[in-house]
């Protein structure tokens, strides 16, 4: 990645790398192209986010609805605030610490969440569509499962186990301590294992 | 971002194939993806936005920059809000018309209600931080209309109308986001070039 950065290739230009290597483009490239005026960076890095993004949201709140809205929310703050990123931090951790925010409060605010959360079928059907007929059950299973969790719990096992984000990325962006961490994501590995014990036997 | 497969170790076994199900990524729905970038082309042709006075795509925002930036954005923002007041005030007692409608403050941009049982009528929104006592409405001449003018500058604004202490949506203007938190609000975009939309 550092390659095309490095002063030797100064001759090449990010129009060039973009046309030719579009996964060279590290997200830090694409932003520092954002602010230097070219629109279609942001393109680019929200195709290459906005699925993560529904990803967590769809599991964090339970609604392929409710998800596209935070997504969308979480990336337009992105866009607005991006001049404000700093780049210590890598893009993804950032934009994460956004979506989870707008997860909270999306939680926060709506009434029917436990509905919501427990009995929309149709998250569970669209995000079963690419599973072989084997896994759609076992699917399911952690699907219902996960929508059970306490909304910490939850938060923590997906973006440990499912975002695979390391446990200081996790407190950077939940603003919780690690020690804490850690204990939500056992517990909800324990509390997971038992749930899908139960449904097995169901 | 591909990880080291170890990552799993502290996984418990039962669990791991039902994670790796949770990690597929889902599809992006078509209709989604271009709202969202019709939200982006509006996002880009505003030049407010708010909380984002600070922010100012294409500059490079060194210590010195960003606290020059942050008085003249304070400067600008009490001289916005006291705008507000006195159009708000004023509007009380006489129309407001403006010689230059696109001056550097902003736009009047009108809002009216048909609201003839109404006694008190206040215009609320992201303008005046949904402040009820700041932009009262004055009722028409039939007295079934209520009515007044805000200078805004361009932007995307979220606002409600408080009829008699209660928060309602504007019936004629599309509703905003917020609503689906139980706070019924309404969407005006007022743009650069011709007034509120």
């Amino acid at each position: 990645m550092e390659r095309w950065a490095s002063s030797s290739c100064t001759e090449v230009t990010f129009a060039e790398v973009r046309r030719y290597h579009p996964v060279e483009m590290t997200d830090a490239m694409l932003v520092q192209n954002v602010l230097g005026g070219d629109p279609a960076a942001f393109t680019m890095l929200v195709d290459r986010h906005a699925p993560v993004c529904l990803r967590f949201a769809t599991r964090m709140l339970g609604s392929i609805q409710d998800a596209e809205e935070v997504t969308q929310e979480t990336l337009m703050r992105v866009h607005r605030t991006l001049s404000r990123y700093d780049a210590q931090m890598s893009f993804r951790t950032w934009m994460m610490s956004i979506l989870v925010n707008r997860c909270r409060s999306a939680l926060l605010h709506r009434h029917r969440r436990t509905t919501r959360v427990m009995l929309d079928e149709e998250a569970v059907k669209q995000a079963s569509v690419r599973s072989a007929a084997h896994d759609v059950e076992l699917r399911d299973a952690i699907e219902r499962a996960v929508a059970q969790l306490d909304a910490g719990q939850r938060e923590a096992f997906l973006l440990k186990h499912v975002e695979q984000l390391s446990y200081d990325e996790i407190a950077a962006v939940t603003g919780v301590g690690l020690s804490a961490l850690k204990m939500r994501v056992q517990r909800a590995c324990d509390r997971l294992q038992l749930l899908l014990e139960e449904d097995r036997y169901a | 971002m591909p990880r080291d497969p170890r990552d799993d170790e502290d996984l418990p076994q039962p669990l791991r194939r039902a994670t790796e199900l949770l990690r597929e990524l889902p599809p992006v729905r078509e209709q989604w993806r271009r709202d969202f970038d019709d939200s982006l082309a509006d996002d880009r042709e505003m030049d407010i936005d708010r909380g984002n006075r600070f922010t100012r795509r294409g500059w490079t925002v060194t210590p010195l920059t960003a606290i020059a930036a942050c008085l003249l954005c304070a400067v600008l923002g009490g001289a916005v809000v006291a705008t507000l007041h006195r159009s708000g005030d004023t509007s009380q007692t006489a129309s407001v018309k403006s010689p230059s409608p696109a001056s550097q403050s902003g736009l009047n941009v009108r809002f009216d209600l048909v609201a003839p049982g109404a006694s008190q009528v206040a215009i609320v929104g992201d303008f005046n931080q949904w402040n009820a006592e700041s932009l009262p409405m004055r009722r028409s001449a039939d007295g079934t209309q209520w009515e007044i003018e805000v200078r805004l500058p361009p932007g995307r604004y979220t606002y409600g109308f408080v009829v008699d202490g209660k928060l309602t949506r504007d019936p004629r203007a599309p509703e905003g986001a917020g609503d689906d938190f139980g706070i019924p609000n309404s969407v005006r975009m007022v743009s650069r070039a011709g007034g509120s939309l």
